[in-house]
């Protein structure tokens, strides 16, 4: 095999205690290459989240191989590193001192460490919040501080889950742009969810289109455009062939309340 | 009730009314005019109305007792019955942070463990259960016999009486900690040790602080009640029970006006702390 990532018939079924059982993905393959930017998109409940937390090695599947760069996923490890999708701050850390964690838990000395998160908490446009609490920030704050924490740690695979939800339009375009450039230049392998078919089509050089649950791979679609790409590509006829063709995709996946009767085992 | 329609263009608010010293100040005033008016009948009932010869014996007034409070902690005059006041205080005080202090080394880590491990949670349950509905009283009797009198009968009391709100306190804090923070730091990296560390133990603080509370109250409970019964030489509750036999009900109430302060001054030190460890929460939930 020489995918980098890859995920090979992974079936992972939720049991919750006294609650019916619910099948979170079922035969789910992907195959990604080194250094590609690959988003996923599909209907909300397919297993989006879940797929990410098995590649992170939070979730062990109940069956099937999950594995990166030739080794099978066990646990977490510092080659991977998740922007989470509730954001996943620390409340009684700082924002400099959450950005921080992951640098911390890999041992780096406070110096080196205070010196690097700062570059990342500028990036992401949060200079002079670095002693604000969690709760004293916006929603798209929290979620920037979140971004920082992922990148400062320096993965090789970078999971998005929806990072960019909780930003007004125009930080998004500016984060959109930094993440691109930041890809581009560290030579990361990014998974990128979202709802937003124009976002996944502008950052990706694949998408996946996810089925309603269970989650499997419905549909790869490689993205043609060239790079580096511009904000005036977004309504290039190419551009919107892309958007209508994945629209087309999972539109059939989408129904509404249609999540609470399929799938469960 | 009915709900007013007022525009709010043509609402105009009365002005607000210029608070007089009393309306500012009114449950002070109130609460500390009612203890000034008690030890005011308290005091002047024997000189007005006198006590039979019987009840003289039972009686103290405020000013004896601060008579007696002065003589004893001020001048450090000897007791009637055996040594100083101080020597008693410094006794009972030992017994309570080494109780207290037992009780936290052996809460905390089990507490942590019994909240994160199911196995451990599902073998130990029942007994904590079993142990924490019966009253602690009822283990004396069976102190006094495997620790005899003395020392370390008065500190299984008082370790009997925190440990268990603390451990208690702290599994439900643990067993409340954020699913989702835990995953986050797990995904850095972390093991186990520094999950608790990172995660677990700030995010059941005011757990542990509550349950810090309630074995501060039982410890000092444990300290008079073991000292009632536990047979050391020296502690508050020894001079308590002896000033009780001889009739120095003036003695009594200094003692117990040094509890209540001790208490106060307890509570408001855990206060403190609680305040200083709470810092990143929103102000709305900082009194847990
Ligand atoms: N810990 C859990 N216990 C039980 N069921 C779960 C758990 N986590 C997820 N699920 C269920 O698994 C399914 C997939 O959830 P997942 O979070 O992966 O969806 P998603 O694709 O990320 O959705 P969204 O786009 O809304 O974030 C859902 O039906 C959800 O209810
Ligand atoms: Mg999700």
């Amino acid at each position: 095999m020489s995918s980098y990532i890859s995920a090979e018939n992974i079936n992972l079924t939720f049991r919750p205690k006294n609650r019916e059982a619910v099948t979170a993905l079922s035969e789910f393959n992907i195959d990604i290459e080194q250094g590609q930017f690959v988003s996923i998109v599909g209907p909300s409940g397919c297993g989006k989240s879940t797929f990410l937390n098995v590649l992170l090695g939070l979730i062990p599947p109940n069956t099937g191989v999950m594995s990166v760069n030739g080794r099978t996923v066990t646990g977490p490890g510092t080659d991977r590193a998740m922007v989470f999708q509730e954001f996943g701050l620390l409340p009684w850390r700082t924002v400099a001192h959450n950005v921080e964690l992951g640098l911390e838990l890999q041992g780096v000395a406070k110096g080196p460490r205070r010196e690097t998160c700062q570059g990342f908490i500028k990036m992401v446009g949060l200079t002079g919040f670095e002693n604000h609490y969690p709760h004293e920030l916006s929603g798209g704050m929290k979620q920037r501080v979140g971004l920082a924490r992922a990148l400062a740690s320096d993965p090789d695979v970078l999971l998005m889950d929806e990072p960019f939800a909780a930003l007004d339009a125009q930080t998004r375009d500016i984060m959109q742009a930094e993440l691109l450039r930041i890809w581009h230049e560290a030579k990361k392998t990014v998974l990128f969810v979202t709802h937003q078919i124009e976002e996944a089509v502008y950052l990706s050089d694949h998408v996946i289109v996810m089925t309603k649950r269970p989650g499997r791979t419905k549909k790869l679609v490689p993205i043609d455009l060239p790079r580096p790409r511009d904000y005036e590509m977004r309504v290039s006829p190419r551009f919107n062939e892309l958007k209508l063709e994945i629209w087309n995709e999972l539109k059939d996946e989408l129904s509404v309340g249609g999540d609470e009767d399929s799938g469960h085992a | 009730m009915a709900t007013s329609t007022v525009e709010p263009s043509t609402y105009i608010a009365p002005p607000p009314a210029e608070e007089t010293y009393y309306e500012a100040h009114e449950p002070t005033i109130l609460g500390g005019g009612f203890i000034l008016a008690v030890f005011a009948v308290w005091e002047l009932y024997p000189a007005i109305f006198g006590l039979s010869k019987g009840m003289k014996l039972f009686f103290a007034t405020p000013s004896d007792i601060i008579a007696a409070l002065y003589s004893l902690l001020i001048l450090n005059e000897k007791l009637p019955m055996v040594g100083t006041i101080w020597q008693h205080f410094n006794a009972s005080t030992g017994t309570f942070l080494f109780g207290l202090g037992l009780s936290i080394i052996v809460a905390l880590p089990l507490g942590v463990v019994l909240g994160r491990s199911q196995t451990v949670d599902a073998m130990f349950d029942p007994f904590i259960t079993a142990f924490n509905a019966t009253p602690r009283l009822v283990f004396l009797p069976i102190v006094l016999i495997w620790f005899g009198v003395g020392f370390w009968t008065v500190i299984a009391i008082v370790f009997l009486g925190a440990v268990f709100p603390l451990l208690i306190n702290t599994y439900a804090g643990v067993k409340n900690a954020d699913k989702l923070l835990i995953n986050v730091v797990r995904s850095f990296g972390a093991n186990e040790w520094q999950i608790n560390k990172l995660v677990v133990l700030p995010n059941s603080l005011p757990f542990i602080i509550a349950g810090l509370r309630l074995a501060i109250g039982r410890a000092i409970l444990g300290v008079v009640v073991a000292e009632f019964f536990g047979g050391t030489e020296f502690g508050l509750g020894v001079i308590m029970v002896q000033a009780s036999q001889s009739y120095r009900v003036d003695i009594l109430f200094a003692v117990l006006i040094i509890f209540m302060v001790v208490s106060l001054l307890i509570t408001a030190a855990v206060k403190q702390i609680e305040n200083r460890l709470s810092r990143w929460r929103p102000a709305k939930i900082k009194t847990f």
